[in-house]
């Protein structure tokens, strides 16, 4: 303990460059954090008070318990699944096409189609998708009319509202991926392709069997990060469906900020504490699931 | 297959190539090209003709109509998003730079692997479920409607951290060890010989934590008391949530909360998407 000090003492420089550093992560991030687990302790009506009143997992108990809860808490899950494997799949795609030697002229230009979206401000994008999904005003429907499809129910049927909502987040985050699994294609041994290519593989091969498993770091980053992402979706519910229609886009962390609106802080900051269990869950199991495959 | 027979299919290969990557950008670019042309076609035109890809005619009265939203000027807006991306991001870079720089140069201090993992876990945390936690404690600090509340939660970010501490992992052990030997203080060698190099790195956190913080909503909407600390995606989101807002308006709004950082993209296009996927990587 005593060694503990005096070796902090003697680097004490070191304690004071981290000090607004520090200060920042435990006002903006621990300390809420342990105030959102605390207040999800205790009874909603007095939680912010001064003397708040224990009621150990009653809250817990009663969003699990939920019908409502347990049914978003499954369309989370749902609409995570499917927006990773879209987003990673088409970035992936998206990726090796651009990377074509061919495309040398056109290259710059495909990443910054791409990758502006991603740097667009969120509430922007949504806005204008909103209204792209329009019934009688947007684009969309009048462009399957165009085609001879049939009227695509945007974000008013519960029908589509789900891939419309999986549309409007794969524009905006999608050219993020494909730039990580772009910049993991530029440090890739070429010289394995020339001589998978000498041995007679062909493109398919070479792509299953020489250039994948090279993209491992980037497939591990991309599925922990998007992961995370999709399992927080929220932006998007807020500017194009408020939760609906009928309940369909009621996403966790929508669902408990609602909760917070109305005061059922002791609820809210339960499904908080729910979803970030389940956040750190799937991203762990995200990354084991990279590592086994390879060892493989 | 004879000479002529593969130059034949190799053009073939790149035109398909091109027929396949050309629509996908067209149609990622589609949404800004219909944004624009919202701004100048009435409410009515676009209903008679949805798909029409130019305006009738260069209609300006939309800015007009975004003179006041929510009974607040849009230049209140716009130097709000202005003054609170630029004081973030100068905040956030300083602070950032200096934390990550201690605890990769000296991890094994008391606390820092602590305060590194506190770190973590925050960034982990699901970002609008902690915004809720967070309204308690600016309240709780007496920071509730103010400018600075606001800026000190947007500084921090991953990204952020993430390009600094992969930098500072890679500087050369040789130059603290010459500086040292020269007789430099700690603080000497981090501001006269650490962070000269890295310069570029600071340029690159920068321009992204500005990118970052332009777009934030959320946390400005809790923070805020009242409309005149709102910045223009708050700003657009209100105006999104009022019935009977004009389309040509959001529009309007949509377009001017976005051509800032539009433009600074494309100027510094290679340094932003270079910089994203690093922080992401962290090597």
């Amino acid at each position: 303990m005593i060694a503990a000090v005096d070796l902090a003492w003697r680097n004490r420089i070191f304690y004071a460059f981290v000090a607004p550093f520090a200060a920042l992560t435990i006002v903006f991030g621990v300390w809420p954090i342990a105030l959102s687990v605390q207040v999800s302790f205790t009874a909603s009506a007095s939680a912010l008070g001064t003397t708040p009143t224990y009621v150990g997992f009653a809250n817990y108990a009663t969003v699990l318990a939920d019908p409502l809860f347990v049914a978003s808490m499954a369309r989370t899950l749902l609409y995570t699944g499917l927006a990773v494997v879209a987003n990673l799949a088409f970035a992936f795609l998206a990726a090796a096409l651009i990377d074509s030697p061919r495309l040398r002229r056109g290259t710059m230009f495909f990443r910054l189609a791409l990758f502006l979206p991603v740097v667009t401000p969120d509430v922007a994008g949504y806005v204008v998708w909103r209204w792209l999904f329009d019934r009688s005003f947007g684009v969309v429907n009048a462009a399957a009319d165009l085609l001879g499809l049939p009227p695509f129910g945007g974000i008013a049927s519960v029908d589509t509202v789900l891939a419309a909502v999986l549309i409007a987040e794969l524009w905006h985050h999608a050219g993020f991926y494909m730039t990580i699994f772009l910049a993991n294609l530029a440090m890739r041994d070429r010289a394995l392709e020339e001589a998978a290519a000498i041995d007679g593989a062909n493109t398919w091969q070479i792509w299953r069997r020489v250039i994948l498993p090279q993209l491992r770091p980037a497939i591990a980053v991309n599925l922990v990060y998007a992961t995370i992402q999709f399992l927080k979706t929220f932006t998007v519910v807020v500017v194009m469906t408020k939760g609906g229609p009928a309940d369909r886009t009621n996403f966790v962390s929508y669902y408990a900020y609602q909760l917070f609106d109305q005061g059922r802080y002791g609820e809210a900051t339960a499904m908080a504490t729910l979803l970030f269990a389940v956040v750190i869950a799937l991203s762990l199991g995200a990354l084991r699931f990279v590592e086994r495959s390879e060892v493989r | 297959m004879s000479a002529a027979a593969r130059r034949w299919r190799s053009m073939l290969t790149t035109a398909a190539l091109y027929a396949l990557a050309v629509p996908i950008a067209l149609l990622f670019l589609f949404p800004y090209w219909w944004m624009c042309l919202g701004v100048f076609r009435s409410p009515r035109q676009v209903l008679a003709d949805p798909l029409r890809l130019w305006p009738e005619s260069f209609d300006f009265s939309a800015f007009a109509e975004i003179a006041r939203v929510g009974g607040v000027d849009i230049w209140v807006y716009a130097l709000n998003s202005l003054g609170i991306t630029t004081a973030a991001t100068v905040l956030g870079v300083c602070v950032t730079a200096m934390g990550a720089y201690a605890l990769t140069r000296r991890p094994e201090l008391p606390g820092f692997r602590w305060l590194r993992a506190g770190f973590l876990l925050t960034i982990m945390y699901p970002y609008m479920l902690l915004v809720i936690p967070v309204y308690i404690v600016v309240f709780k600090i007496g920071l509730l409607g103010s400018y600075a509340g606001i800026v000190l939660f947007l500084a921090l970010g991953p990204i952020q951290f993430f390009l600094f501490d992969r930098f500072f992992r890679t500087l050369p052990k040789e130059v603290i060890e010459a500086a040292t030997m020269d007789g430099a203080t700690e603080a000497q060698i981090l501001f006269r010989v650490i962070l000269p190099m890295a310069m570029p790195v600071l340029a690159t956190v920068a321009l992204i934590t500005f990118l970052i913080n332009w777009s934030q909503w959320f946390p400005i909407l809790v923070i805020s008391r009242s409309p005149d600390t709102f910045t223009l995606p708050v700003a657009l989101l209100t105006m999104n949530g009022e019935l009977g807002a004009s389309f040509r308006a959001i529009m309007a709004l949509a377009f001017a909360t976005t051509l800032p950082v539009a433009l600074l993209f494309v100027f510094a296009q290679r340094r932003v998407m270079e910089g994203m996927a690093a922080g992401a990587v962290k090597g």
